[in-house]
């Protein structure tokens, strides 16, 4: 650390400083990222020990990991079909949050840059329609479902397209309004200039408003992304094929019967679930971090 | 959706070509609306449209052979609207709500209005189905094997194609060595030299006129065999498998007439009950199938006057909403006091930072809730032995309380964390160091200009992050459960958020109670959309501020 | 540019679904016309442990048959989603359960009778065939029996303790030499587990419902709350955390089990499915009966049986009668599945012929001779929650009158 802080390329007093003023500036914000470190890893480290112990038991595991095998993940692969709960997980959510981000920035778009009779209505039915809990909804989505799968197999129960067409009627109601806010903080001129300029609504759309309002789609899509991994209720029912199952269902499923014995595999599991997700979140923090607020406050 | 009224994607009477208006030198905005077609944007509606109309005609086939002609119209009038909409030029909001729109009602809407409607009835365990359901399930469960008869070794045959010819049993009687085959017309002994019966299992393996079915031929199907009753004088002959057969009669019978299921041993009635939805004997018994009958405001009176749910609501509601304000509120303090910190053109290494403090948030929560849940066991858990703590962390209704939000606390802040990192880096500097100049201290400057700053740029993130907390069943359900639970009160704990409390309504050990479980779930709305509507009007007000 | 990379993804997003759908679309059908071409398909649906278990045979089954068979997990709430699914049509063909399920499902017309001629009723463990029967019709086809016996660490403790008393004593001396940081493993956690406390409580005096003349449980005579039940759960209480510190909170379903092999309590009260941890761990171990009070009433633990059932409105019922009536009854297979997880057959030829290669077994069923079979009524499915809270609550020091007296309010009044 104090090395870090001691090659600094630009500081305006390059001269000698004592340790106690390095610490008033620098320092105390290494302080508090070290705990905060600390407080976010020490349950990581609990997983990682136990995914890479190999009795694999809950009772054998401390937080610091005593053993290196890769068992568990052989186990994991061998004896489950870890390997199609994690495609199809990646396949749902990546799908799902894409289409749901798509179809939200849509509808807020139209939100936010347009006037029409039942605005406001609409709006306001959007965020009291996902106030109701969808589980309860399960007996009138066996309703649906089982007509669907008698129709058309390829979307019905124990296919992740059937999965997708229901995550997709939540999507409005969770990501809209979000978005509405975030168009809300655009400047109109911009919009309005641009149909000035001969642009059709579509094109300002694509062109002008999606560009900026990128960090939000970012954050949704992150949202939904991560949202879709962790979904359990309604994919617990929908799901009964092992190898059509989501990481949420089948993983939750090794725990469910013996919690101690398959607690390393569940371990090695969570470890590889989170990989898909720290990916797309490497590939997307540089549009929030860049300026999520770009509108708000430069507007 | 209606028709559009203003704005800037409306044009109140705009048709005409676009060539011609481009041309014209001077025109109102309004006019100036329909911007010329690209080649892009023609291809992209044309690929569109055709993959709409591909979809559609994909799914009239299995509608068509279905015969389910009014969900074919619906498809047909859906697709039609679709086209009108997108190659007209008017409707411009339309085009852009209606894709989410179409999933919303037939995923959300269409399943909340039906969910609602279970309200008014008794919808639950012993209640599900319909009344002829409930007949069918009675007769069903009272056939007894009449005393004293055979047990006959089955073999599906047919007299046509084993895919689609009508079905004959041919059984074979261990005992007497008779065979017989029979049909819905009945049985009729076979001459024993027209077939072979196996020696081992004792069943007819080939006969004259009949094609036998193997397992195989007969599993699919199935339908046609459980359908085939042989009557006999004593009751009849159903299949029992693929390979057995048995005499059988159903002791209840329900007899339209008096509206009533009799039963032939006992001479016992009972008689329907619209109001219960069950059969009820003089004697007040009831049989256990039921079905499923409108009750009216019954629901509603029960949970207004059960003083099991009427009692804790408002201290559950007052604590969901300390539970969703809390995991937000902190979160949010957490995620921001930690962006501050880290946020300074001196601080090195923020990227390795932050790429650490985000893990919580990508490991998934569902089995990151199950693992916090052991670590607070008391004497178990890694925090009572990490810390030489003792606490009954799940046990007293503050020190679970706490945990939950802890839990919360920890899955959440990294996103707030992340959030504020990217509101803080597009504050000008500027305008921070103006404040310092002016002999600021840190925290006025602070206060003054990074706090509201930061809130205006976050707000809609929290308001979604707060909506997402208030129903966040994952979190208690997969570590407290709700619990603990007041001795006098098993039925609702002191983490019970109001949807985990009507999860367990729904789907409890004790049964599914749907119906009451969905009255609660429209109170609970009311007091939700009550709370957005008031809020909802505050917001006219900010959005008068950026039009 | 950005339009068009917009677009673009847009398209290709959807492509990508569309032709998602075209494919899956055609293996779908192609993988039903192979099921036609063999025969029939048979659905089961069973809870994640069995299984795993049920697999092999049932694909056994299947290709001997000709027919598709599929084993398929439900991890939570299997019961209410087999019953919400099979009213609506989507529901399996055969599904696995205990038999305390069979009055719930039964009212809501979810599961058909099988009719199980004289001779084959005969190859059952008589109290097997009694769990299974439900207003006088057999509703499933039992494999196994379970229940809960005293567990112990043979190193720890040599002898069987009488009593619980007898029990606790010898559990704090050895906390006291630091040999067990545990009296007694018995799982509670914060919500209770009303299945392994009910040999104390019956020890103490209670009981759940009484009998009807024809022999079944009475629902309208409900002992919860009775004085019965309040004494019993005043003994129970001297075990608590407030008392003895015997039976605590903190010791779960999910490490009860780990902490015994993990040589920190000397006695577990669990069933035949925690054996196999404690071989794997080596522990020297011996099964006997569940002690009761010094002076009270026997202990007598349930007895559940786990079954399978034929799903009343199945898709292919004819075939899940074949298999349930005809697979499912052969020793063979309830041998082969005690080898998968070691519950004690509940045909008795099959435990006759694993009874020589496993003592366990006989100490087990020893245990649960005087058990007392899981009410399977539908007012059964009331007790769990209340009960196995108001345990809890006594367990953490709650008085057990006013606590005792709730729970059977609670539970009069979910009983229709």
């Amino acid at each position: 650390m104090t090395t870090i802080a001691e090659t600094p390329t630009s500081t305006r007093r390059p001269a000698r400083r004592s340790r106690g003023r390095w610490f008033a500036q620098v320092g105390w914000r290494h302080l508090v990222g070290v705990l905060a470190v600390v407080f976010s890893l020490f349950p990581i480290l609990f997983v990682i020990s136990a995914a890479f112990n190999p009795l694999g038991t809950l009772s054998s595991t401390e937080l610091l990991p005593t053993g290196a095998s890769l068992e568990n993940f052989t186990n994991l692969f061998d004896n489950t079909a870890f390997g199609h709960w994690f495609l199809n997980s990646l396949l749902l959510a990546g799908v799902a949050s894409f289409a749901s981000i798509f179809l939200s920035s849509l509808a807020a778009y139209a939100f936010s840059r347009m006037r029409f009779a039942g605005r406001r209505v609409g709006l306001l039915a959007l965020l009291l329609i996902q106030m109701f809990p969808q589980f309860l909804a399960i007996v009138a989505i066996f309703l649906i479902f089982t007509t669907l799968t008698d129709l058309y197999p390829a979307i019905g129960f124990n296919t992740p397209w059937g999965l997708f067409l229901l995550y997709m009627g939540g999507a409005l109601g969770a990501n809209t309004w979000l978005m509405k806010g975030f168009f809300d903080t655009l400047p109109k001129e911009l919009d309005e200039s641009a149909t000035m300029d001969g642009a059709s609504h579509v094109q300002v759309f694509f062109r002008i408003m999606l560009p900026l309002v990128a960090p939000i789609l970012a954050v949704t899509g992150l949202l939904a992304f991560i949202g879709s991994i962790n979904e359990f209720i309604i994919a617990n029912v929908f799901l009964t094929e092992p190898e059509s199952k989501t990481l949420a269902v089948g993983m939750y499923g090794l725990v469910a019967g013996e919690r101690n014995n398959n607690f390393g595999m569940f371990a090695a599991g969570t470890l590889l679930t989170a990989i898909p997700t720290v990916l797309v979140f490497q590939l997307l923090q540089r549009y929030i971090v860049s300026g999520l607020t770009s509108g708000a406050v430069k507007g | 959706m209606s028709a559009p009224v203003s704005g800037p994607g409306s044009a109140p009477q705009a048709p005409g070509r676009e060539p011609v208006r481009r041309g014209l030198p001077r025109m109102s905005r309004t006019a100036r609306q329909h911007a010329p077609i690209t080649a892009t944007g023609l291809v992209v509606k044309v690929v569109l449209l055709g993959l709409v109309a591909g979809i559609a005609i994909w799914a009239a086939f299995p509608l068509i052979e279905a015969e389910h002609w009014l969900a074919l119209g619906v498809l047909a009038v859906t697709t039609a609207g679709l086209f009108y909409l997108y190659l007209s030029r008017r409707h411009i909001p339309a085009k852009y709500l209606v894709p989410g729109t179409l999933f919303l009602i037939a995923f959300q809407v269409f399943p909340v209005l039906y969910t609602a409607s279970t309200a008014f009835t008794n919808f639950g365990d012993g209640h599900r189905g319909s009344k002829d359901d409930a007949i069918v399930a009675v007769q069903t469960a009272s056939v007894k094997q009449v005393p004293g008869s055979t047990e006959y070794n089955l073999t599906i045959a047919t007299t046509g194609d084993p895919a689609t010819g009508s079905l004959t049993f041919l059984l074979s009687d261990p005992k007497s060595k008779e065979v017989f085959a029979g049909d819905a017309d009945g049985l009729r002994k076979l001459d024993a030299a027209d077939v072979e019966v196996s020696s081992l299992s004792g069943k007819i393996t080939a006969a004259d006129g009949y094609t036998l079915l193997n397992i195989g031929q007969a599993s699919s199907r199935s339908d046609a065999i459980t359908a085939l009753i042989v009557p006999t004088d004593d009751g009849a002959i159903r299949s029992n498998g693929l390979t057995r057969a048995y005499e059988g009669k159903a002791i209840r019978a329900y007899d339209a007439a008096c509206d009533c299921v009799k039963d032939s041993e006992t001479g016992k009635t009972w008689t329907a009950d619209e109001d219960s939805g069950s059969f009820v004997a003089a004697d007040g018994e009831r049989l256990a199938q039921g079905w499923k009958v409108g009750v009216g405001l019954k629901n509603f009176a029960t949970v207004l006057t059960d003083r099991n749910i009427s009692g804790p609501f408002f201290g559950t509601l007052a604590w969901n909403f300390a539970f969703a304000i809390g995991s937000t509120g902190l979160t949010f303090l957490l995620g921001m006091a930690i962006a501050l910190a880290l946020h300074s053109p001196r601080m090195r290494g923020t990227n390795l930072y932050r790429m650490v403090l985000i893990l919580p948030y990508a490991m998934p929560s569902f089995a990151m809730l199950l693992i916090w849940r052991d670590m607070f066991n008391t004497d178990f858990g890694l925090l009572n032995n990490l810390f030489g703590l003792d606490v009954d962390w799940f046990g007293g209704n503050w020190s679970a309380r706490i945990a939950v939000v802890l839990v919360q606390l920890w899955l959440g802040y990294p996103y707030m964390f992340l959030v504020a990192t990217g509101a803080l880096q597009a504050i000008p500097r500027e305008l921070t160091e103006a404040t310092s100049v002016d002999g600021a201290s840190p925290w006025q400057s602070f206060r003054a200009v990074t706090l509201p700053l930061l809130l205006v740029a976050l707000s809609p993130l929290l308001i979604a992050s707060f909506a997402f907390n208030f129903n966040n069943v994952n979190a208690i359900l997969f570590t407290t459960e709700g619990g603990p639970f007041a001795p006098d009160n098993p039925t609702n704990g002191a983490t019970d958020l109001l949807i985990t409390y009507t999860y367990r309504l729904a789907f409890g050990a004790q049964g599914a109670e749907f119906g009451l479980a969905a009255t609660v779930s429209i109170f609970i709305f009311a007091i939700v959309a009550t709370v957005s509507a008031i809020s909802f009007r505050r917001t006219r007000k900010q959005e008068e501020v950026y039009s | 540019m950005r339009i068009r990379t917009a677009g673009v993804v847009a398209v290709l997003g959807l492509a990508l679904a569309a032709s998602g759908c075209g494919d899956s679309g055609s293996d779908k059908p192609a993988a039903d016309e192979s099921a036609k071409a063999t025969g029939g398909k048979l659905v089961i649906w069973a809870d994640d442990k069995r299984t795993a278990a049920l697999k092999p045979f049932a694909e056994e089954f299947g290709k001997e048959n000709g027919v598709t068979v599929e084993v398929q997990a439900v991890s939570k709430d299997l019961q209410t989603n087999f019953v919400t699914a099979s009213q609506q049509g989507s529901g399996p063909d055969v599904v696995v359960g205990a038999h305390d399920w069979i009055g719930n499902l039964v009212q809501n017309g979810a599961i058909d009778p099988v009719q199980l001629p004289a001779e084959q009723k005969a190859g059952f463990n008589e109290t097997a065939i009694k769990a299974v029967t439900f207003n006088g019709q057999v509703y499933g086809v039992p494999y196994a029996t379970e229940n809960v016996a005293l567990i112990r660490n043979t190193e720890l403790a040599p002898e069987a303790p009488k009593t619980i008393e007898d029990l606790v004593a010898t559990g704090k001396k050895l906390k006291a030499e630091k040999k067990a940081s545990e009296i007694l493993c018995l799982q509670s956690g914060q919500n209770g587990d009303a299945y392994h406390i009910y040999p104390l409580y019956t020890s103490g005096g209670g009981y759940l419902f009484g009998t009807a003349a024809n022999g079944d449980y009475d629902p309208k005579d409900l002992g919860v709350g009775k004085p019965e039940s309040i004494a019993a759960f005043q003994k129970i209480a001297k075990l608590g955390e407030k008392g003895e510190g015997a039976l605590k909170r903190s010791i779960t379903g999910e490490n009860s089990i780990a902490t015994f092999t993990g040589k920190k309590c000397a006695f577990l009260v669990s069933g035949p499915w925690a054996v196999a941890d404690a071989k794997k761990a080596n522990i020297a171990y011996d099964i006997s009966p569940v002690p009761g009070f010094a002076g009270g009433k026997e202990a007598q633990p349930f007895v559940g049986v786990q079954a399978f059932y034929v799903a009343a409105k199945g898709k292919n019922k004819a075939l899940a009668q074949e298999f349930v009536t005809n697979y499912v009854t052969k020793p063979e297979l309830a041998v082969a599945l005690y080898k998968a997880e070691p519950r004690p057959p509940a045909l008795t030829a099959a435990f006759d012929q694993v009874k020589g290669e496993d003592a366990d077994l006989a100490k087990f069923s020893e245990a649960g001779k005087n058990g007392q079979v899981l009410p399977a009524i539908p007012a059964m499915a009331a007790i769990w929650d209340p009960f196995g809270k108001a345990e809890a609550a006594i367990i953490g020091g709650a008085d057990p009158a006013k606590t005792i007296t709730a729970a059977g309010k609670t539970i009069q009044g979910q009983i229709k």
